[in-house]
């Protein structure tokens, strides 16, 4: 499936409803089964879908409406890892998870959600995965020596993982490392356990590296300075980052550290309800195109829409794709 | 009759028991009609504020929409009631229940029945911080001097040296980390007379400089107020550091409106008896059913007369003169004599009583929630186990929270000092406000909702107590970020 210059997406996650949280909550009171739990996500899934084809996206995800966090989705499928599942009363909070020893490979069926989303759309799909880095800053590791370690047997279990999901036909894969920002420390292995992650897996692969949206604020403070140019050894084909509520200053890092990834710029602020209007949305893509060429330019919001009310969210989606248009048109695509 | 003793002072269990004595004597003589006692729920409690806005016997109606229910409360405050005119008063007061009309008469609303937070009285709130150096003037005093100890806990300078120690540990940090930003932000919302600000930075200048960290320089400090009598004084109280303060006209219930450019941006934030005077509204629970409390402003008849004749004006005139007062402010409502004004505003706000009704409502899910609140997460902070509880929603304290904390740095604090109620069923145990202190309100926080509220914003909500002044019944609520 071909995609227009500038290709519009989001980062992962679309905005979750309010009877969604309740009715998630319920479930961990027990009020609901599992198996309507499920039938609910199916329908929220269709409908996220629907709103972001609406909207004009060109890739599209399946809202991550059946994950509680962006941890607990893999933490309760990754074989080797309890849950305690009676350690968390809302649904947004952490499990207490815990690996007690070498994780064995098994599946986390990943692919089976994706496969939903491909049978209700036409237009294109992205699966979104959690990094290793970042499940190893939330899963207590009582066996592994170190971090490192841990993060790269992680990497070897959900390296099949992906490997599937490409099988099943998932085109674009992107890899959720926000915990870089808050440990830079980190960077020079955990390169490294990215690239054991993706080694071999036949899909075009994103790294999104943002600088947290946990409850809808930022987690840490800085500037993407800390990436390079460590991150060039990076084997992903994608960069998403996020300039919109930061400013664009970092994007003269691509001018300092040349490079082959294309940029999935963040133009839509996703930690404020005020919505972007379509000229705000291009003046920041123009921005991007001094230092990126639109062929290696993907447009999408700062991060998940998680925390975005509804009406919110589909707005800014909105007035993001009205704005790409705009600059596609300038560019007499 | 159902008699409720919520609560009673160690030193006045005889009256308590001569007040219960007479209750069930008058019932039992046939002095009350059997209609209403078999409604008839008497709650005794014992109101902490000296002065607050009730009579020493209160009666409530509850409404389903247009439906006056039948049962009846009756609050009796073992504080003002006295013995001997118990009878006779409880007698009138059920009488009064079943003709509203002769209430009324007895009484000069200055206001329709609305929820407590749109109330007049924060009206008179604004006015007291609008012209506060009148007021002081008035009373020949500052308005410390109505705190219990006569200063506001936010100056005490064991408080603040503790606070600046944790300022300078979390700029070190952050200096370690190569994250400290150049420009350090520090805020305080709700100023008082300056005195705290000044002593902060006084202190935070000499530990920076026996440190040699070089950071007291980059402190922007950032005084808000809306009031700008008190933010004319702050500015003289820190003087000596004007050129690393600022002082803005901010509003407490939304401090993001007037300072969002620094979203993210601010390292430490302080407020001191401010949650406390922001405007609330009451729920109250009764047999395990939630109501939603609204009340109306009134004078008693007499003093309305009484006050309408000292300061020359006819009766008829009580209500607008006392509108036109808090439009154009007491200096401007006699042509000639401030105190005149000034008085007469001083007894308004002296007499000034609250009339209450209940109105039935499902789930707090039904109660005007702060933007910003997501209602459905709070849906089961009132617990199917609660069967009789009256607490704050304190809607100011929490819309005043959710707009403040986006100002804050993702490693930075919010740290608030002030009467706070920490567990829902503490409210059972004390009268929790509104009170009276000098010309504004106070009353309790309930910090247990501020904290549920706080896991919805990604902060964890924590209190403790003051330990720096003996007595005090203060405590800091302090955040931590959310994991």
């Amino acid at each position: 499936m071909s995609l227009p210059i500038l290709p519009t997406t989001v980062v992962g996650s679309y905005s979750m409803p309010g009877w969604l949280e309740r009715l998630k909550t319920e479930y961990f009171a027990r009020r609901i089964s599992r198996q309507e739990l499920d039938e609910i996500h199916d329908a929220a899934v269709k409908a996220a879908v629907k709103d972001q084809e609406v909207c004009g996206l060109d890739i599209v995800t399946d809202g991550e409406l059946r994950r509680d966090n962006m941890i607990d989705y893999f933490a309760e499928r990754l074989p080797g890892v309890q849950t305690d599942h009676t350690s968390k009363k809302f649904y947004y909070d952490f499990y207490d998870s815990v690996v007690r020893g070498k994780l064995p490979m098994a599946s986390l069926r990943l692919a089976d959600d994706f496969r939903f989303l491909a049978a209700f759309t036409e237009r294109s799909t992205k699966f979104c995965v959690t990094g290793p880095h970042s499940l190893v800053k939330r899963i207590k590791d009582e066996y592994y020596k170190n971090e490192e370690a841990f993060a790269m047997d992680l990497a070897r279990v959900m390296n099949m993982e992906l490997k599937e999901l490409a099988r099943a036909g998932a085109r674009y894969i992107q890899i959720d490392e926000p915990y870089y920002s808050g440990f830079p420390e980190d960077l020079s292995w955990g390169v490294k356990v990215l690239n054991a992650l993706v080694d071999g897996v036949d899909a075009k692969i994103a790294l999104h590296v943002c600088y947290g949206n946990r409850y809808g604020k930022p987690s840490w403070a800085g500037n993407y300075k800390y990436l390079f140019p460590t991150i060039l050894e990076a084997k992903v084909q994608q960069l998403t980052l996020e300039f919109a509520r930061r400013g664009g200053e970092d994007l003269e890092l691509f001018k300092e550290f040349p490079n082959k990834f294309e940029l999935g710029v963040g133009v839509i602020d996703v930690k404020t309800h005020e919505v972007e209007t379509p000229e705000i949305v291009a003046e920041r893509i123009r921005k991007a195109l001094n230092f990126v060429p639109a062929e290696r330019l993907l447009i999408l919001p700062d991060c998940g829409c998680l925390h975005l009310p509804q009406e919110v969210a589909f707005n800014k989606l909105r007035a993001m794709v009205q704005g790409t248009k705009i600059i596609r048109k300038e560019l007499g695509a | 009759m159902i008699l409720h003793v919520n609560h009673i002072p160690a030193k006045q269990t005889s009256l308590a028991a001569g007040v219960a004595s007479t209750l069930v004597t008058t019932a039992g003589e046939g002095q009350v009609q059997p209609e209403i006692l078999e409604n008839l729920n008497v709650h005794l409690d014992w109101l902490q504020y000296k002065t607050n806005f009730r009579e020493a016997i209160a009666l409530r109606r509850a409404m389903r929409g247009d439906e006056t229910l039948p049962w009846i409360e009756v609050g009796i405050d073992l504080r003002q009631v006295q013995q001997e005119s118990l009878r006779t008063e409880f007698c009138v007061a059920l009488n009064d229940t079943m003709d509203p009309a002769v209430c009324s008469r007895k009484r000069v609303y200055l206001e329709p029945f609305s929820p407590i937070r749109t109330g007049i009285i924060w009206r008179f709130n604004l006015l007291f911080w609008q012209h506060l150096p009148l007021w002081e003037k008035a009373v020949g005093q500052g308005f410390e001097k109505a705190l219990p100890g006569g200063t506001s806990d936010a100056n005490h300078p064991e408080a603040v040296a503790d606070s600046v120690a944790d300022f300078w540990q979390l700029c070190k940090n952050l200096e370690d980390q190569k994250q400290l930003p150049q420009e350090i932000f520090s805020l305080e919302i709700g100023v008082g007379t300056g005195q705290r600000a000044a002593a902060w930075l006084d202190r935070f200048r000499t530990l920076d400089r026996e440190k040699g960290t070089g950071y007291y320089p980059r402190i922007r400090f950032l005084l808000a107020d809306y009031s700008m009598a008190t933010l004319n004084k702050a500015m003289e109280a820190v003087r000596e550091h004007r050129e690393l303060a600022s002082f803005l006209s901010v509003d407490a219930l939304d401090p993001f409106k007037s300072l969002s450019f620094l979203r993210y941006k601010i390292l430490s934030i302080h407020l001191t008896n401010v949650y406390d005077n922001l405007p609330t509204d009451e729920i109250v629970v009764r047999d395990g059913k939630m109501y939603f409390v609204e009340a109306r402003a009134y004078v008693p008849a007499a003093t309305a007369v009484r006050i309408s004749e000292a300061f020359g004006i006819s009766p008829a005139d009580f209500v607008r003169t006392v509108n036109r007062m808090l439009e154009v402010g007491p200096q401007h409502l006699h042509h000639t004599n401030v105190e005149q004004g000034v008085t007469f505003w001083r007894s308004v706000w002296d007499a000034i009583r609250l009339e209450e009704r209940y109105i039935a409502i499902q789930s707090i899910l039904d109660a005007p929630l702060p933007a910003g609140v997501r209602p459905a997460l709070l849906e089961n902070f009132v617990g199917e186990h609660v069967i009789d509880q009256r607490f704050h929603l304190s809607s100011g304290a929490l819309e005043s929270f959710v707009n403040t904390v986006p100002l804050l740095h993702p490693r930075g604090n919010l740290q608030v000092q002030d009467i706070f109620v920490t567990k829902l069923q503490d409210y059972g145990k004390l009268f929790r406000g509104p009170g009276k202190m000098d010309g504004s309100i106070v009353n309790w926080v309930n910090g247990a909702l501020l904290a549920e509220v706080g896991a919805q914003t990604g902060y964890d909500v924590h209190f403790a107590p003051f330990t720096y002044r003996q007595g005090s019944r203060t405590s800091t609520l302090y955040t931590t970020h959310r994991e």
